[in-house]
């Protein structure tokens, strides 16, 4: 039947126009680079336990997918209604149903999807486990910036804490402990593992474990607002010696500045911007000379006079020591620094901190992210002069090992 | 109901009765013209609803397609700063749910409301001015929404306005008021529609009529209603929640003081899943109606369908919370809803065979309906093995939350429901205004919208699954995200223009139709139903008489038998078997002016709960004027003409109905019409006043 076989034709024309679609797309879809927040590209345990159960999900579906499609398009072909129709002749039979047929599609499927079910439920089960010996973070969602907390001896007092890069190390779990301190947001580094929201009250826990060292990037996946889209965060992966050099310039403080601008730019910082952020030790009473204490004051944003913002702000003691700032907007240091998997990004060779980034952001940080700290959400434009910024970008520099004397 | 004098006991009548005196004591006539633009504002005929509740939400297709247009060309390129953070939020937000609520429920309801008496050979709805009134209730909100806009900014918490972020504190715009409020009063307007039309389904059919001769549409629209009854009571509440949290100092929702966030998300999906089948199976409905017709067969498996479609429609409340996988609700929930998420893939399954099944081995005409249920096939497939993609928790955490599954939804409520609703539009038009669209420009409307659908909507499985997260307003270079996008927004345009071709056909063909005036006839399809044997437009009164039903696809068989091999052998001409809608003086529910004026007390409340309680006051007076005018006002006005006599007969007086009402049973029906004065006569008119009052009586009973 001449029209039967044109319907297969088109029918297979269409089923290879679609497998060299969906060939085009595949081919490349699991590629990291370039694609910072790849789902498809794992790199950490969890992730790749998703992948697993990914793979074979999606290839049924695409099975069906195609088979559905060829489908409609044979029978479109094959029974489009001839143009000398006429009636009363050739007229289709009325089917009313098949039972048995019917019966066996519903079957079919519903087995299919036991089956399926079965490696659903293994992986849940998998990504539900705590962890081995896990090193646990606490992660505080705000608007729209992300804080980490690391209490090592258990005494419920942090003493890192730190804001938008997460440092962990490799072959280890890390359990963090997700919480918000004011609306809904979502945790997600795809690359390690899916997202787990963070919602006020609650404690959720996500477990991460990496191989691979490197900077995995990360968005907040739970509308919080003006800012939500450009709400950032990075996991950063070392080896467990870099990790241990990481820890050991993050429970340093700083040394004090010695030039003159940048002393000048730390009376300034106590003036403005301790109301909200935090350098160990200082505080909007700190009198010169100034001096850093060991560790974070645990109750920084609730002691703080914070009606010029949001009630916390990021705490600023080791700046330097991240690579990026302003919710992982900008980058913190020119060049490779940036981007270095490195415990002390100051320690690349040729390291320059990106002044020109933190000025443009003391000057106007609503230009970068969109804020409105007249209704507490986010930092204020402090209005500060050219002289001020120069002052305070000269001191922020200082905040880390990098600027620490070679002595 | 109408206060009036002691009358004869109910009798079924030969004609022969003794006229007798109905003194109203209602202080108000009731409206008495049917026609003219007034006559649209009081009407209670479900037809003239249908056609409202249509142009209205398709006015608001417009304002959510301009909403998505403003979207898409914010995200064309990375950094765009065409809208600022700030409205963005507003804008996608007003999208979301202008094109839920004010978009694809009450184009669904358009079709409900006029098909439905049609399809099951009513007179009317049930209740008619509770009709109206839904009508005007959801008009009012859905307009008191918008106004939003023009009041201090649009909602800014996305459509689902998750808490805490859709507190005061963190939007202190009257947005969110307005979204709360506005959808508790379009909620008050869905609730009185879902229990009239339950009411209808289940009382007002055709003798002969059973549940499983009734046309799919229909079921899938009676399992919608029923939903709707159960989901709405549920938003309702968390919108007051949420209203009392906002206005009035309440902390349902938050943590810190004793709240609990996740009550707004339980709450909200408990409703907002089956409102995802509550937009859906309509267009379900109307793919059957259309593939059958043009395929020249039966719905295959017709149980089959019902069955899933009810199947779907129980299992729907057992999935809510995968909306919520990544939530951090605990393991054991999130095994259990995914489990039972992953199963209601299956009667969705059926369905999409049993639609193949339909089509396979029958003789297909490609008209605009067809492609576009044809496409409602292929691309809700498409969009239903996304959804089963992300029924396994652990894949859902990777895209909740990213464009993956605003691809999912947009295959499930674009490719879907609306690519069904715009087949029902070009199916139904002739039968509804009298004229066929242009069937060319159709097919432009058709390829265009699909390719610019999956231009812009395809893209964005892959921009998901790579992690471009939901409700951004921008995005920067080197996130990868670039060309896909500018892709998205070039498929968006091609989607408005799209919609301007559907303008265009629509102004064309009625200026055709205007200057040389084609009747399609009542069945221009050689369709199946009820609906079709009757004239295009159809008689006010819908039915001469109202017909006996002896079958599924009753009309079909009227016209064809079957020879030995189960082909169709034509046995009766059409024109012999569809109605002349000549009937004159059948008695229908007179025109009333209170539904309007107790539903625009409503949206004067809502702005007195959200600016100023006093200016409540006068929407209490309205309001209460209303119910008050409701009750009072005689159920059928005795001095008035009814039916659509007027319109061929201008010979008699304003004598009342002759005929007997519609049948307020299948029991009972008079289904050999006996009671429509089929030829004309109105002589014998006196007697039937006491008949008619008790029937509409009976219709307006419930509204009390």
């Amino acid at each position: 039947m001449p029209r039967k076989r044109k319907a297969t034709v088109v029918a297979l024309i269409g089923a290879a126009a679609i497998l060299l679609g969906l060939w085009l797309i595949i081919r490349t879809i699991g590629q990291p680079t370039g694609k910072p927040l790849n789902t498809l590209a794992p790199f950490g345990q969890q992730a790749q336990d998703i992948q697993d159960l990914t793979i074979p999900v999606f290839s049924v579906a695409g099975v069906i997918f195609v088979a559905v499609l060829v489908a409609v398009i044979w029978m479109v072909v094959r029974f489009r209604e001839p143009d000398d129709v006429v009636e009363g002749q050739d007229e289709p039979t009325q089917t009313h149903g098949n039972t048995p047929l019917e019966i066996g599609w519903t079957i079919v499927p519903a087995v299919l999807l036991a089956v399926l079910a079965v490696l659903n439920v293994q992986t849940l089960l998998k990504l539900d486990d705590t962890g081995e010996n896990p090193i646990e973070v606490t992660v505080v969602g705000q608007q729209w910036w992300w804080e980490y907390r690391y209490d090592f001896d258990g005494d419920q007092a942090p003493e890192i804490v730190t804001a938008t890069q997460m440092v962990m190390p490799t072959g280890r779990d890390v359990t963090v402990k997700i919480q918000s301190n004011d609306v809904i947001h979502s945790f997600w580094i795809p690359s390690l593992n899916g997202k787990k929201d963070a919602v006020p009250g609650r404690t959720h826990e996500l477990v991460f474990n990496t191989e691979n060292p490197g900077i995995y990037e990360g968005q907040c996946t739970e509308f919080c607002g003006l800012s939500h889209g450009v709400m950032r965060m990075q996991i950063k992966a070392l080896p467990p010696a870099e990790f241990d050099v990481w820890l050991a310039n993050m429970t340093k403080p700083p040394a004090q500045p010695t030039n003159a601008a940048a002393a000048r730019g730390e009376a300034l910082f106590v003036g403005q911007c301790a109301r909200c952020h935090e350098v160990n030790g200082l505080t909007p009473d700190s009198t010169p000379p100034f001096s850093y204490s060991d560790e974070p004051s645990p109750s920084y944003g609730v002691e703080v006079d914070s009606s010029l913002s949001s009630k916390n702000a990021p705490n600023l003691t080791n700046f330097m020591m991240r690579q990026t700032f302003a919710g992982n907007l900008l980058a913190l240091w020119e060049g490779d620094a940036a981007t270095a998997v490195v415990a002390v990004p100051g320690d690349v060779p040729g390291a320059v901190p990106d002044k020109v980034n933190i000025k443009r952001w003391l000057r106007n940080p609503q230009d970068v992210k969109p804020m409105d700290a007249e209704n507490n959400q986010g930092m204020p434009n402090l209005n500060l002069s050219e002289d001020q910024i120069d002052d305070l970008t000269e001191y922020l520099v200082t905040l880390g090992p990098a600027t620490r004397p070679a002595a | 109901m109408a206060i009036t004098e002691e009358r004869p006991p109910l009798e079924l009548t030969s004609g022969d009765l003794p006229p007798v005196e109905v003194e109203t004591l209602g202080v108000f006539h009731r409206p008495r013209s049917t026609h003219g633009w007034a006559s649209w504002f009081t009407t209670v005929d479900h037809k003239k609803i249908g056609i409202m509740y249509g142009f209205a939400s398709f006015f608001f297709l417009l304002v959510g397609g301009f909403e998505a247009l403003l979207i898409r060309t914010q995200l064309a390129v990375p950094g765009n700063k065409l809208l600022s953070a700030d409205l963005y939020n507003q804008v996608f937000t007003m999208h979301g749910v202008t094109m839920v609520f004010l978009v694809v429920m009450p184009l669904a309801a358009a079709f409900a409301n006029y098909l439905l008496p049609l399809q099951i050979g009513a007179r009317d709805v049930a209740f008619p001015r509770m009709n109206a009134l839904s009508l005007w209730v959801w008009l009012f909100g859905a307009i008191f929404f918008n106004t939003s806009w023009f009041l201090g900014g649009g909602a800014d918490g996305g459509w689902f306005n998750y808490a805490p972020n859709s507190g005061v504190v963190f939007s202190p715009s009257h947005g969110i008021d307005f979204y709360a409020v506005g959808l508790i009063i379009m909620g008050i307007g869905s609730t009185v529609s879902a229990v009239n039309l339950t009411v209808t389904v289940l009382n007002m059919r055709a003798p002969g009529m059973t549940l499983m001769r009734m046309p799919v549409f229909t079921w899938m629209t009676f399992i919608v209603q029923v939903l709707l009854v159960f989901a709405l009571p549920v938003i309702t509440v968390a919108l007051l929640l949420l209203t009392l949290d906002r206005m009035f100092g309440a902390t349902f929702f938050d943590a810190s003081a004793g709240g609990d966030p996740f009550l707004w998300e339980h709450l909200f999906w408990i409703f907002g899943h089956p409102e995802v089948y509550i937009m859906i199976l309509p267009s379900f409905g109307i793919a059957s109606e259309v593939l059958p017709t043009f395929s020249r067969k039966p719905i295959f498996g017709y149980p089959f369908m019902v069955g899933s479609g009810i199947a779907i429609g129980f299992m729907g409340w057992g999935v809510w919370a995968h909306h919520m996988f990544a939530s951090g609700m605990g393991p054991i929930s999130v095994l259990a809803f995914s489990l039972a998420t992953m199963f209601i893939a299956v009667p969705t399954g059926v369905k999409i065979l049993n639609w193949m099944a339909t089509m396979y081995g029958g003789r297909l005409r490609f008209t605009t309906a067809m492609l576009f249920s044809i496409g409602l096939v292929a691309m809700f497939t498409i969009g239903g093995l996304s959804g089963v993609t992300h029924a396994f928790a652990p894949m859902d955490t990777q895209q909740t939350d990213t464009y993956y599954i605003v691809a999912h939804f947009h295959y499930v409520l674009f490719g879907g429901a609306l690519f069904g609703l715009f087949s029902g539009i070009y199916f139904w038009w002739p039968k509804i205004f009298g004229f066929f669209l242009n069937e060319k420009l159709g097919k432009w409307h058709f390829w265009l919208m699909i390719l610019g659908f999956n231009l812009t909507f395809g893209p964005m499985h892959i921009l998901g699954l790579q992690g471009m997260m939901r409700r951004t307003y921008t995005y920067t270079e080197g996130q990868g995200f670039n060309g896909w996008n500018l892709v998205a927004t070039f498929g968006a345009y091609l989607l408005a223009v799209s919609i301007l071709v559907f303008i265009w056909n629509v102004i064309r063909s009625y200026r055709a139709h205007r200057r040389n005036p084609v009747n399609p006839g009542p069945d221009p399809w050689d369709a199946r139903s009820l609906e079709w044997m009757i004239q295009s437009p159809p008689p006010e009164h819908n039915f001469d008489e109202v017909p006996v039903v002896e079958d599924f696809d009753e009309f079909w068989h009227r016209k064809y038998g079957h020879d030995e091999q189960g082909r169709p052998v034509r046995i009766a001409a059409t024109e012999d078997v569809v109605q002349k809608g000549d009937a004159t003086g059948v008695h229908l529910p007179s025109p009333s002016y209170w539904p309007i004026v107790l539903a625009a007390g409503l949206p004067l409340i809502g702005y007195g709960v959200i600016f100023n309680l006093w200016w409540a006051l006068p929407g209490v007076i309205l309001m209460v004027a209303g119910i008050y005018g409701w009750v009072l006002e005689p159920s059928t006005d005795p001095s008035a003409g009814h039916g659509h006599d007027d319109d061929h007969h201008h010979d008699g007086d304003d004598s009342d109905a002759a005929a007997l009402d519609e049948p307020a049973d299948a029991g009972t029906a008079d289904g050999d019409g006996e009671g429509v004065d089929a030829d004309g006569s109105e002589t014998a008119a006196e007697p039937e006043p006491a008949m008619a009052t008790a029937s509409a009586e009976a219709q307006d009973g419930g509204s009390k």
